[in-house]
């Protein structure tokens, strides 16, 4: 199969895009030197012929087959690439659309494996029809049915989730990045000394707030706007075995994440988010998601009632009621030291401001020490969020307060058990296990982990998971064998309820 | 089409059924762990052991480690003592025989923690001297196993070897001051090990 022919003129499109700085600087070079411009222009034209010829000779070249058990991709104008990615090993197929490329008709395909952080197979660009038979073509093929038969389980895609409107503006609001609100809080004490001296009338207490709201406010427009196009339309629908979802206003996202290849899933409620009842549901394929946030996440529901998202969340990993348990008390002890001694070093930072800079703060330098109100409520909080449980089939954790993340990982996808116990925790008897799955490619930020529970729990939980992952091995591969066998009997015709 | 990870990515369909059952014979001489069926392993029995600690003179390769580390710390104390104080020996000294001590202290204590168990279902490790880490590593999920030798280590008789998971710690896993001898031994255990626990998905 060949890509659309008007890939050519959109590839063009983009490559001489990414060279018009050169058309910049050459035509502000012509303004000054008159007798260069044709030249000048003859150059360009022939640079922009040359990648046309190029992107011709590409797209001819560029040749794509869905075979019975591969896909295979042949490409390359000087040196030439045959790959072969067998279905089995598909983790998503994405495809996306800008507004240009819908006006044209054509579509961006990628197909992604585990590992290796590039996409496998890149297809710049198909048509849009095109791009919705190779993934459903893709999806069947995993699935083991020829084409001649009719498949057992065809397009009976059940809508999951689709997001409402209200959903769509809280999730602007919800998702308001505080980073930026803590940039501007910083920023401004420098900022407001020389506004008000420009301005006599705006002094530092009046304008403050002022800034501020008007800040937040900005925020939020520019939060809401993100949400909308990214979010837009978005849709969950469940096929045969995969997830498929579709997204975004501008540039349009449509993915799919194989249930067979979830690693965890993971509901995250940030602090405003949980205060509504709302949660988002994220989950996690080997595979490296270009829609996701990179780190081979996919956002399955952006934002829905909370229990919504665990019925979600249940339907793709059945883990059944949670109930955690908490670290230890001492855990908490533990934290509220960590916290004084940051609000010890902030007091000494600020004395040492006020004793060596000519700085003088309208607040006394030992102000900082105020924050020590805070500390035992910020310890409770983060040691009241933390939580770990073992259900039938499920490792599942918990911790964060200012964003809570509830990770679940089935037994059966452990990679790797560490636990860990640093001189301080070792000090309180506590100890860290991580539960390591395949895929994060964030160093740990993904992982689920018990942290600081009681050392010979650490100890005890480790091998009751390492029990119940060998458990779920022998489970799941006399599943697997009883579904080859059932498949080659019926030499394929029925492909079992998976 | 069955799930083996040795099985080529592409194969069309039908030939596994095809091929004759002498050549499996043939290659299991060569490609015995490869090829081979179970039958033709030792018994897990055979391949575990005991808890083990690492070789003696891994102290000496943390230890050259550690004095290199602290030479370096200390010439850059000893250029910013010279521009500051005018006096490089001081604080260049004092840099590198603190960070040379600690250095030394911990090449032994790391050593003493150090240990690692070849067992049934995975391979378990322990170590670390601030935080002390043990690492469970189910065999099924082994990608693979290499063996790396680093100069010092050629110097002193030492290799490690470096255990390859799909998980996001997978280079985590790394056995060093093992005999070069003990490393082949380990590297082919664990293959064979692997093999046993047969990796249907090791994602």
């Amino acid at each position: 199969m060949k890509l659309h022919p008007l890939s050519v003129v959109y590839r063009t499109g983009t490559a001489v895009s990414r060279f018009a700085w050169v058309l910049v600087i050459g035509a502000v070079s012509t303004s000054q030197f008159g007798g260069l411009g044709t030249g000048a222009a003859v150059a360009l034209a022939a640079a922009v012929v040359g990648v046309f010829a190029y992107q011709i000779v590409y797209v001819r070249r560029f040749d794509y087959e869905l075979t019975a058990d591969t896909f295979d991709l042949r490409s390359g104008v000087v040196s030439r690439r045959t790959r072969e990615i067998p279905y089995r090993r598909v983790q998503n197929v994405d495809v996306s659309r800008n507004v240009l490329q819908r006006a044209l008709g054509i579509a961006e395909l990628r197909i992604e494996t585990a590992g290796g952080g590039e996409t496998e197979a890149q297809l710049r660009y198909v048509s849009d029809d095109e791009a919705d038979r190779i993934q459903r073509e893709i999806g069947r093929l995993k699935r083991g049915v020829a084409e001649d038969e009719t498949d057992p389980q065809p397009e009976t895609t059940k809508e999951l989730f689709a997001i409402t409107a209200r959903e769509l503006l809280l999730l602007g609001v919800v998702r308001v990045d505080l980073r930026l609100l803590s940039f501007v809080t910083v920023l401004l004490p420098i900022v407001i000394p020389s506004v008000s001296e420009t301005f006599p009338l705006l002094d530092l207490l009046r304008a403050a707030p002022l800034v501020l709201g008007g800040l937040v406010a900005l925020a939020l427009v520019v939060s809401s706007a993100a949400a909308v196009a990214n979010y837009y339309g978005f849709e969950l629908h469940r096929g045969a075995d995969e997830l498929r979802y579709r997204r975004g206003l501008l540039q349009e996202y449509s993915g799919t994440i194989p249930l067979d290849k979830v690693q965890s899933v993971s509901v995250t409620e940030n602090v405003l988010a949980r205060r509504l009842g709302y949660a988002s549901l994220e989950v996690e394929t080997a595979g490296y998601a270009p829609g996701g946030n990179g780190n081979g996440s996919q956002s399955a529901v952006p934002l829905a009632r909370r229990e919504r998202v665990f019925d979600l969340a249940r339907s793709v990993e059945g883990f059944g009621e949670v109930s955690f348990q908490r670290p230890p008390r001492r855990a908490r002890t533990r934290y509220a030291v960590r916290y004084s001694l940051v609000v010890a070093f902030l007091t000494a930072v600020s004395l040492a401001v006020v004793r060596f800079t000519p700085i003088s703060p309208p607040v006394p330098a030992l102000s900082p020490l105020v924050l020590l109100i805070f500390v035992p409520v910020a310890a409770h909080l983060k040691w009241a969020n933390l939580g770990y449980a073992l259900t039938d089939d499920h490792f599942v954790a918990r911790e964060g307060f200012w964003t809570r993340t509830t990770r679940v990982v089935p037994y059966y996808r452990v990679q790797t058990l560490v636990e860990s116990a640093t001189v301080f925790q070792r000090r309180r008897d506590l100890a860290t296990l991580v539960v390591d799955t395949a895929g994060s490619q964030g160093f740990g930020a993904n992982d689920a982990r018990a942290l600081d529970i009681d050392v010979s729990r650490a100890n005890e939980l480790r091998r009751t998971l390492e029990e119940r992952f060998q458990t779920a091995l022998v489970a799941t591969r006399a599943e697997n064998a009883g579904r080859r066998n059932r498949r080659s009997r019926l030499s394929g015709s029925t492909p079992s309820d998976d | 089409m069955s799930d083996e990870p040795v099985e080529p990515a592409i194969r069309p369909v039908g030939e596994r059924d095809a091929e004759p059952a002498v050549r499996r014979v043939d290659q299991s001489d060569d490609e015995a762990t490869a090829a081979a069926g179970e039958d033709d392993l030792p018994p897990v029995s055979a391949l575990t052991g005991p808890e083990r600690r690492l070789d003696p003179r891994v102290r000496y390769q943390w230890a050259l480690g550690a004095v290199v580390g602290a030479g370096i710390a200390g010439a850059i104390a000893a250029v910013a003592g010279l521009f500051l104080f005018d006096d490089p020996v001081t604080l260049g000294g004092g840099a590198f025989l603190l960070l040379a001590a600690v250095g030394l202290v911990f090449a032994v204590l790391r050593y003493r923690v150090w240990r690692y168990e070849v067992r049934t279902d995975s391979l378990f490790l322990e170590r670390g001297v601030l935080t002390r880490v043990r690492t469970v590593v189910p065999y099924v999920r082994i990608q693979h196993v290499d063996v790396s030798r680093g100069p010092v280590e050629r110097t002193l008789g030492l290799a490690s070897v470096v255990v390859y998971t799909a998980g996001s710690r997978g280079a985590d896993v790394t056995i060093p001051g093992v005999t070069p001898e003990r490393a082949d031994d380990l590297q082919a255990r664990l293959k064979q090990l692997a093999i046993v626990a047969e990796g249907e998905d090791a994602v």
